[in-house]
């Protein structure tokens, strides 16, 4: 396919954003002082804005462009992904988690798991976090490297390292208040840049209904053919769904994972951290407005030989239709000048904060569950942030060292995308357990999270090599022949599970923790903290309620 | 977070997102009177109305920062 020829206008917007991130670093220069301000971002920030933040630094530009593709294939069971597998793990977290992980001051998820636990659960976590996070920075970045070369023509050397030292540079200056200000920048440039899309494709077809009319009742309804896996186009049943993505690997990621869950540490008090999530919800539910429209509105164009809408062949496998192109392709059908820069710099905004909440979250675990906790137990506030900001330099050029790893192995990719259920199911169980149930001991946590993480991998690498078998797989999955997202989500579920029985049956066996020191940290032996008198408006139950009848009512309507 | 030597805190990021839409939002509506390649819709003119609004949008924010910032 031709490249998307750029104006000098469009050119213009993009270099203003890479000046308008970098100057809001220098600004923040001098705001950022203390541990507390690099790493929690002052702790002073209202709902709104932590909320936004929360979202933002999961909405990278994968998931718009992962997901506009996604649609074409799945239809609508992608908003799943929104009102299923994400809203009720973010109000659970609001309403009944986050008072323990806001109340004990802990800097990142693995200090909960120190407190709760022990030193050898924090490692665990930690280690594998820091992980996690380097190689997902990394394979964003040579996505971004390679959905501009594809697209735009850009260098890939040019791409990757111009957009890391952008980022490296304002995350070293402001830590993690510039992450949260970029990333709600992105959010409105998201809006700005992309939601037009959907209106015009709607436009162009004369009104929402004509472009639903005439699909297939599986591109069109969320649970009406779920009945049975072989009905959908994503091969799942209700169950697979409501388990394995509803619950575990929803749960997994909104309710544990520091990357989204440190925006929330940085509120000014415990309702504002309540209510975090709990914002971020209703965003979060507005999101298949742009990617599943655009979805369809796309499906609708490549139907029809006379639109002249063409998808190009998918640059890692080119006998398939790379459908990941098709929101790039609709700012090229729609958008005039400016309006391409727009939505360009909508897209590296998107991949560029994905990075930063990678990079942001890295240094903080490094800081605080690695190097403090193992390394250099006396070391003072200003050296740790010192260290903080050698890790952001450190931590972005590892990333870099991964994307080139990525551009040289491909199949690596398969690997770091499994990473979310070999790290995430299980740590839900362990916190789980740990947060509600006072006789999980520190061994149990251990062993049942280590099991956890074992049967996850062994579950995966069981696929990968084809030593897995149709009947095993039946038991596995439910499927003898499973799409590789049932796949994904039967491994999060036996991660979990394996975990959960694990934890369960070693903590019957050992000593647990006495309840003087479980004050605080454990549901029951937690004095009710009184957030004074809130009117209702200001009440987080008040408004997890509207969010769950809100996405009740959504799922009943597209049923 | 830290206040700084002058004992103020930052500006809020409701004026930074007003700013950075207000000018992309001029900068779009710029574009609609440029010589642009022919694309689907173009008779609606869509950089001219959104781009208004963005400029409309940007122009709020910006004084929610303001006010909010002077409120301390």
């Amino acid at each position: 396919m031709a490249t998307i020829e750029l104006a000098v206008l469009d050119w213009a917007i993009i270099v203003l954003y890479f000046v308008a991130i970098i100057g809001i670093g220098l600004y923040l220069r001098k705001f950022t002082k203390t541990g507390d301000d690099f790493f929690m971002g002052g702790r002073k920030n209202s709902s709104w804005v932590a909320g936004l933040a929360f979202l933002s630094a999961n909405l990278g530009a994968l998931e718009i462009l992962g997901w506009t593709g996604g649609t074409m294939k799945y239809g609508m069971f992608v908003s799943h992904f929104y009102w299923l597998g994400a809203v009720p793990a973010m109000l659970f977290l609001g309403l009944y988690m986050m008072p323990f992980y806001y109340s004990s001051k802990i800097h990142s998820v693995p200090g909960y798991l120190k407190l709760r636990f022990d030193e050898r659960t924090r490692l665990l976590n930690a280690v594998t976090f820091a992980v996690m996070t380097l190689l997902m920075s990394g394979i964003n970045l040579y996505l971004m490297a390679l959905v501009f070369k594809v697209l735009l023509g850009w260098d890939w050397h040019v791409s990757m390292w111009v957009s890391a030292a952008a980022i490296g540079c304002y995350i070293t200056l402001g830590g993690l208040m510039s992450a949260i200000f970029t990333e709600i920048v992105q959010f409105f440039l998201i809006w700005a840049g992309l939601f037009l899309l959907s209106i015009l494709g709607v436009m162009e077809f004369g009104g929402i209904g004509n472009v639903m009319q005439g699909l297939p009742s599986t591109m069109t309804s969320l649970w009406a053919t779920t009945g049975d896996a072989s009905t959908n186009a994503m091969g799942v049943t209700w169950l697979g769904l409501v388990m394995g993505l509803g619950f575990v690997m929803s749960f997994g990621y909104w309710t544990t994972d520091f990357l989204v869950v440190q925006r929330a540490f940085s509120s000014k008090d415990l309702r504002s951290a309540r209510l975090t999530p709990i914002t971020a919800a209703f965003f979060k539910m507005a999101l298949p407005f742009i990617v599943v429209v655009a979805g369809m509105v796309a499906y609708k164009l490549v139907l029809d030989p006379a639109s002249g809408f063409k998808l190009p062949p998918d640059p890692s496998d080119p006998s398939k239709l790379w459908n990941d192109a098709a929101l790039p392709l609709l700012i090229v059908r729609y958008y005039p000048v400016g309006l391409v820069g727009l939505g360009i710099t909508a897209l590296l905004a998107g991949f560029m904060a994905g990075q930063a909440g990678n990079v942001s979250a890295f240094n903080t675990v490094w800081t605080y569950d690695i190097y403090k906790a193992v390394i250099n137990k006396k070391a003072t506030d200003a050296h740790l942030v010192w260290m903080g900001r050698m890790t952001t330099v450190v931590g972005v050029l590892l990333s870099i060292g991964t994307a080139y790893l990525a551009m040289q192995f491909n199949t690596i990719m398969d690997y770091i995308q499994a990473i979310f259920s070999w790290v995430n199911a299980p740590l839900f169980a362990t916190m789980l357990l740990g947060m509600f149930w006072k006789r999980t001991t520190s061994a149990g946590a251990f062993w049942g999270l280590l099991a956890g993480m074992i049967m996850s991998f062994s579950i995966f690498m069981g696929f990968r090599f084809n030593l897995i078998g149709p009947e095993l797989a039946g038991v596995l999955t439910l499927s003898a022949t499973p799409s590789d997202m049932t796949r994904n989500l039967w491994q999060a579920i036996w991660a979990w599970a394996v975990t959960f029985g694990v934890t369960v049956l070693i903590s019957l066996f050992t000593t647990p923790k006495t309840d003087a020191e479980l004050v605080g940290l454990v549901k029951g032996m937690t004095p009710k903290v009184d957030e004074g008198k809130v009117w209702l408006l200001g009440r987080p139950g008040f408004w997890a309620a509207v969010a769950l009848v809100v996405v009740i009512a959504l799922n009943a309507y597209f049923w | 977070m830290s206040q700084d030597t002058e004992g103020r805190e930052p500006l809020p990021i409701w004026f930074f997102v007003g700013v950075i839409l207000a000018v992309y939002g001029v900068l779009v509506i710029a574009g609609n009177f440029m010589t642009s390649r022919p694309t689907v819709l173009s008779e609606t003119r869509p950089g001219l109305w959104w781009g208004a609004l963005m400029v409309v949008a940007g122009g709020i924010f910006t004084a929610i920062g303001v006010v909010a910032h002077r409120k301390g």
